[in-house]
């Protein structure tokens, strides 16, 4: 067979998929059913992609692609210059600064999905340092492993979409909105690559203004009092973290001699007990107002209902992820000990606090939007108690949860979005029998509260299942795992009771209102939008182990890191006041370490041999 | 005959009609019709597929494959497998679910033609979902994959409960089962989660500490309880009834409610190590047939007092596994998937002529539908425990191993249900289709066309048939069975035969009148009350929304209150501290001199 014969046979079941998605009846021109095809088709070219390799054993194994070390810096950047750039575009052609965006947002999305190409071994994957301050210590050290890989993904995928949304129903300052989208979705993506924690803390800070321009210029009534809210309360969370730093970056250099911010080298630093105590303490602080948990999670709803639907999406999305991505990255991987004794305390938090408290509230809302946000609550408590689980299934299913979170709130936002386009309200008594009017609404509506309230088959089921199995058998939570559990599973009901409820309340039964007799379905751009979060729903419910082979060896680096910060934590006596540093372990999890100034070319230590490592280790046995 | 393997032939059973869902999930909009035909070739091929496993099976009964792939990875290691198991239980469900399913589809192009194109062609998805699910469901070889066809066939059953979503009742009926029955399987997923972590599978085969077996089939039975609606978790299946009425037959009543007898059948190695929980099943399940029973006597809607009468039934088979008799339990479950299917799809035949529900509005039906009204009345007759028809076997051997056991209580339970049963069955006969027409529907009535008299006709035969079938389907099982003639046998019989004579007494005949028995009054009345339904409406309404109420309150005022008022506390403090910068220089020369005499004080004597 010659080669171009084969190339037409492998562009088959593509071709397929594509003629199933464009042949779907009623749709409202050539643009929808060409855009629904190619939908279909990067499914299948998605699922077929992550297959397993090892499915066709009789083929040599071929060596993995050379990691490009530029790639994270492109993904990162061109949102950033695209940014820029549009800065420089005239104020006056909206619909070229649209097309600018969304080209720079699908660019960064191809760029991404190049980071798929690489299996997630243990290690840095796309690697990438320079030194920025050297002076401070602070360096440009980028790379991804298998959980920020997700988070990547999930940002660049979900970013265009709530563009493309936003660029439907906001028509005025369209070249701050498009300036905005790219800034943020740029800060979003550095924030969770970064592996310096000065670059991560820019980022994070970075987040904050574009976010908050989104809220207050085109939210709601109260948007300036919400913007204000988000603002106040993530920052008072993150200037602790800040301090909390710089005592780490402190500490490492009055025991190696050397400043550096690096992650690798801050995560070998033993604080003494109260010092960690105090330090987790800021940065748990700091991600947990981000996921929210109660007590801290009121900004969150105000935000939410403020906030225009596109704002609403990356916020749901992304934004509260970076603090579950930083609570695994950070508080897990430089405080295991702290994190270790607080789980249980945590756990308790996050399942009553989280899971019920949240579900209970969502469920009394008038307001779809505030219901879908208190919603979240609850959800991000399941993705919160799978950390504090500390198990392999519970962190694992916390990963995939973050990303399933992501899919499904982001839809339910989106969808809360198209009704208040055409209605200006959001009480649920104004609808009602809704499905006669717009029946694939209606339809996309119930297939989304079934992800959401984890039906299997969706994506919803697999997180939540994982998280209560590793809750069930956690070891840091001790003798309430089980009742932890428990309650975990009671909150999947809960989430059913509110999320049906107000299904049947806006679109069954009779249509009584006649302001809602006239009401159009989803036009073209919205199902646009929609579909491929709804092809993502099914891929990851249908084949999650996709995914979780990709985070499984990064979930086992973590969770060896956080025992081995609990051991370390432990044996320390604990009236020491004194900091101390661990050996250096080596390996494809510490490339990228920062030597001291002067001995930069020396020869890294040899992982294979632990005694080899510990004599050229020049820190070993310093108090 | 084709030769394929069994596993191909499984796997045909299994997609096609999960292929037929999907596609009719994104086309069905382009012709309601043919989606109903593609529906139908893909249940006849799954059909098809199970009659040909069957066969080979009753070959050699004993054989059993089964095939896995991995589906959930953790860490490196698989937590959680998907695959097929074929054995003779999981055939002879297959048989049942899809032979059952075929007839309700044949029967629903009919009954419900009058439907828009369009919701036509989603009926007939949500049905192939349904079969797509419950064959997940039977071919499960764990019980992981038996708790995902579970979820599944619950969400098809709340999509088709709520077909009628423009009437409230019917969307209301379609939350609530999915609500009750959500809130049961929360004792599934905690089950699998304990049988993980004691055994490191979902294999029902597991060898489980005692206090561990306990735990599991425990939480197993509380699934169980919401999916066949046991008491007091049955208040969603009554009001199922709002969905269509071969819906009704195919899931409310043959096959999705019987889901979890099934899964007690199939997980009964797990539930034969917990003595404890098997007891509570006996009690319990005698305790809602005799219940159930009660309630359907006074029922008024022809459904209602089928759907009473469906709680009943599962009843007896729980309380059949519950004694240890598998064989009992899921014969009863194969001749009540029959003759309940019939019963159900003849009470459609007479809705679809009636246009009405209510027994009230029926009469003298026997004139103008003679076929529905043999068919229901051969239905009717094996639902009492007739000699002869499938039921009467079914019912008898689990009196009989009632009695082996020596399990008194539950075995006077199922016999006083007994005699009930034939009580209702009777009074809804004679009310329905004998004596006068009592509405201008229902003296215009007449049969349906063939496609809603075929598979009456079908059904009935296999309600007369099946229970001759017994010893083979016992060998299939692997159990064994005779028929005896045996004391309890025989008064059970009695009960029924009496049952039916009391109603001809009653509505036949009038030679009885109930109103004369004063003793009666104050059960009827109880019995109609619905307080089981009602003690769930006050939690739910009053207790679980009171709660949420209380929590939204308090997540408003308290804490989103403290933390605005920490905002406006920072700004009054503001206000009053701006008052200390003055811009008079007086003022600060007059702070500097205090502080500094204040602070030589300090020196002096602090």
């Amino acid at each position: 067979m010659s080669p171009a014969t084969k190339a037409v046979f492998e562009l088959v079941p593509y071709l397929l998929a594509f003629g199933v998605g464009a042949l779907i009846p009623r749709r409202q021109g050539t643009l929808e059913r060409v855009a629904i095809g190619v939908v279909a088709a990067l499914s299948l070219a998605l699922v077929r992609g992550l297959w397993p390799a090892a499915a066709d054993a009789a083929t040599p194994a071929v060596a993995p692609p050379e990691e490009w070390p530029h790639l994270l810096n492109v993904i990162v950047f061109v949102p950033i210059l695209g940014a820029l750039f549009v800065l420089f575009l005239p104020r006056q052609t909206p619909a070229l600064l649209r097309r600018v965006t969304m080209g720079v947002l699908g660019l960064d999305l191809l760029a991404s999905l190049m980071l798929l190409r690489v299996p997630m071994s243990r290690g840095w994957h796309f690697q990438y340092v320079v030194d920025w301050l050297p002076s401070f210590g602070i360096r440009y050290h980028v790379a991804i492993d298998g959980v920020s890989l997700w988070m990547v993904l999930l940002s660049t995928v979900t970013t265009p979409i709530a563009a493309y949304v936003s660029f439907g129903s906001i028509k005025k300052r369209t070249k701050e909105l498009c300036f905005s989208i790219l800034l943020l979705h740029g800060a979003m993506l550095g924030a969770f690559v970064s592996l310096d924690l000065f670059l991560f803390y820019v980022f994070w800070e970075l987040m904050l203004v574009p976010m908050i321009i989104l809220i207050g210029v085109w939210g709601g009534v109260e948007k300036i009092k919400a913007a204000y809210k988000f603002f106040l309360y993530t920052m008072a969370g993150s200037v602790l973290m800040l301090a909390a730093i710089l005592y780490l970056v402190w500490t490492h250099k009055s025991l190696a001699g050397y400043a550096t911010f690096d992650y690798l080298a801050l995560a070998n630093v033993v604080l003494p007990r109260t010092a960690a105590w105090l330090c987790f303490g800021a940065f748990a602080l700091a991600f947990v107002i981000k996921v929210p948990m109660f007590p801290l999670h009121t900004w969150l709803p105000d935000a939410h209902v403020q906030a225009p639907t596109g704002g609403s999406i990356i916020l749901a999305a992304v934004l509260l992820k970076l603090g579950t991505y930083g609570y695994i990255r950070f508080c897990m991987g430089l405080f295991g000990g702290p994190a270790w004794s607080a789980a249980a305390n945590l756990a308790g938090l996050a399942v009553g606090g989280g899971i019920l408290y949240g579900a209970l509230v969502a469920w009394r809302q008038d307001d779809i939007k505030r219901l879908v946000a208190y919603s979240s609550v609850a959800h991000m408590g399941f993705v919160m108690l799978g950390l504090f689980s500390g198990t392999r299934p519970g962190v694992e299913g916390a990963i995939l949860q973050m990303v399933n979170h992501g899919i499904s709130t982001g839809a339910l936002f989106l969808l809360v979005g198209v009704i208040y386009d055409r209605r200006h309200t959001r009480e649920v008594r104004e609808f009602g029998g809704l499905a006669k009017v717009m029946p694939v609404y209606a339809a996309v509506f119930v297939l989304v509260t079934m992800s959401s309230i984890g039906v299997p088959g969706t994506n919803g089921f697999v997180g939540e299942f994982m998280i209560i199995m590793g809750t069930f058998v956690s070891l840091p939570l001790g003798s309430h795992g089980g009742l932890q559990a428990v309650l975990a599973a009671f909150g999947v009901i809960l989430a059913a009771v509110y999320m049906l409820a107000v299904v049947q309340k806006m679109f069954f039964g009779p249509l009584t209102n006649p302001k809602n007799a006239q009401l159009s379905d989803l036009n073209v751009r919205e199902t646009i939008a929609l579909a491929p979060l709804v092809a993502l729903i099914f891929i990851i419910g249908l084949f999650p182990s996709l995914f979780l082979e990709r985070t499984r060896d990064s979930v086992q680096v973590v969770l060896e890191r956080y025992t081995e910060g609990r051991k370390s934590f432990q044996e320390m006596d604990p009236s020491s006041t004194v900091a101390r540093l661990l050996p250096r372990r080596g390996g494809a999890l510490e490339t990228g370490y920062p030597e001291p100034p002067g001995q930069v070319d020396a020869k890294p230590p040899d992982p294979s041999t632990p005694e080899a490592e510990a004599a050229l280790d020049p820190q070993q046995g310093q108090p | 005959m084709i030769v394929l393997p069994p596993l191909v032939w499984a796997l045909l059973a299994l997609f096609c009609p999960l292929l037929a869902a999907i596609f009719i999930g994104l086309f069905a909009r382009y012709s309601g019709r043919f989606s109903s035909w593609l529906s139908l070739a893909a249940v006849l091929t799954s059909l098809g597929a199970a009659i040909t496993l069957l066969r080979a099976q009753l070959a050699r009964p004993e054989r059993f494959l089964e095939e896995t792939v991995r589906w959930l990875p953790q860490g490196g290691e698989t937590l959680a497998e998907l695959g097929i198991r074929l054995d003779g239980t999981s055939i002879t469900m297959l048989v049942v679910v899809t032979a059952v399913a075929t007839l309700v589809q044949v029967f629903s192009l009919e009954y419900m033609q009058e439907e828009s194109s369009h919701a036509f062609g989603r009926y007939f998805g949500y049905h192939s979902l349904f079969v797509f699910s419950m064959n997940l469901l039977v071919l499960a070889p764990n019980l992981l994959q038996l708790f995902l066809g579970w979820e599944l066939v619950g969400l098809t059953s709340y999509l088709l409960i709520g077909f009628y979503w423009r009437k409230p009742s019917a969307a209301r009926a379609a939350v609530k089962a999915f609500w009750m029955t959500k809130l049961a399987d929360m004792g599934l997923v905690l089950g699998l989660v304990v049988l993980f972590t004691h055994s490191g599978g979902f294999s029902w085969t597991a060898t489980l500490t005692p206090e561990v077996a306990t735990w599991v089939s425990g939480l197993l039975f509380l699934a169980v309880m919401g999916k066949s609606a046991q008491f007091p978790l049955h208040v969603w299946l009554p009001d199922a009834m709002e969905g269509p009425t071969p819906v009704s037959a195919l899931l409310h009543a043959a096959t999705m409610v019987a889901a979890g007898v099934y899964l007690i059948v199939r997980t009964f190695p797990l539930f034969e190590q917990a003595p404890d929980t098997l007891t509570v099943m006996t009690y319990l399940g005698a305790f809602t047939a005799l219940f159930a029973a009660v309630i359907a006597v006074v029922q008024t809607d022809i459904k209602k007092v089928l759907a009473y009468s469906t709680c009943s039934q599962l009843g007896y088979m729980i309380a059949a596994l519950g004694a240890g008799s598998v064989m009992a339990g899921y014969f009863h479950l194969t001749t009540h998937a029959c003759f309940k299917a019939l019963l159900f799809l003849g009470a459609g035949a007479v809705i679809h002529a009636v246009h009405s529900n209510e027994l009230s509005k029926m009469g003298g039906l026997s004139r103008s539908m003679k076929l529905t009204t043999v068919t229901f009345v051969i239905g009717a007759l094996a639902l009492a425990g007739v000699p002869g028809l499938a039921g009467f076997f079914s019912k008898d051997l689990i009196l009989e191993t009632l009695y082996e056991k020596r399990l008194w209580v539950p075995l006077g339970l199922l016999l006083a249900a007994a005699g009930l049963t034939a009580f209702y069955m009777g009074r809804v006969v004679l009310l329905a289709f004998f004596g006068e027409p009592r509405s201008r529907a229902a003296e215009h009535a007449h049969d349906g066309d063939a496609a809603m008299s075929a598979p009456l006709i079908a059904l009935a035969v296999a309600t007369v048939g099946v229970g001759y079938a017994a010893s083979r389907f016992a060998a299939l099982i692997g159990a064994s069975y005779a028929f005896h003639v045996g004391p309890v046998g025989v008064l059970g019989t009695a009960l029924g035969l009496g049952g039916l004579a009391l109603a001809y007494m009653v509505y036949g005949s009038g030679a009885v009148r109930l109103e004369s028995f004063a003793l009666l009054a104050p059960v009827g009345r109880l019995a109609r009350s619905g307080g089981v339904d009602r003690a769930w409406q006050y939690g739910f309404r009053r207790i679980a929304l009171g709660i949420a109420a209380a929590v939204g309150f308090i997540d408003r005022y308290v804490i989103d209150g403290f933390m605005n008022f920490l905002g406006w506390g920072t700004i009054v403090l503001a206000r009053r501290l701006r008052r200390l910068q003055t811009g008079n220089v007086s003022d600060y020369v007059l702070a500097v001199v205090v502080g500094t005499i204040a602070l030589v004080a300090w020196g002096l004597y602090g």
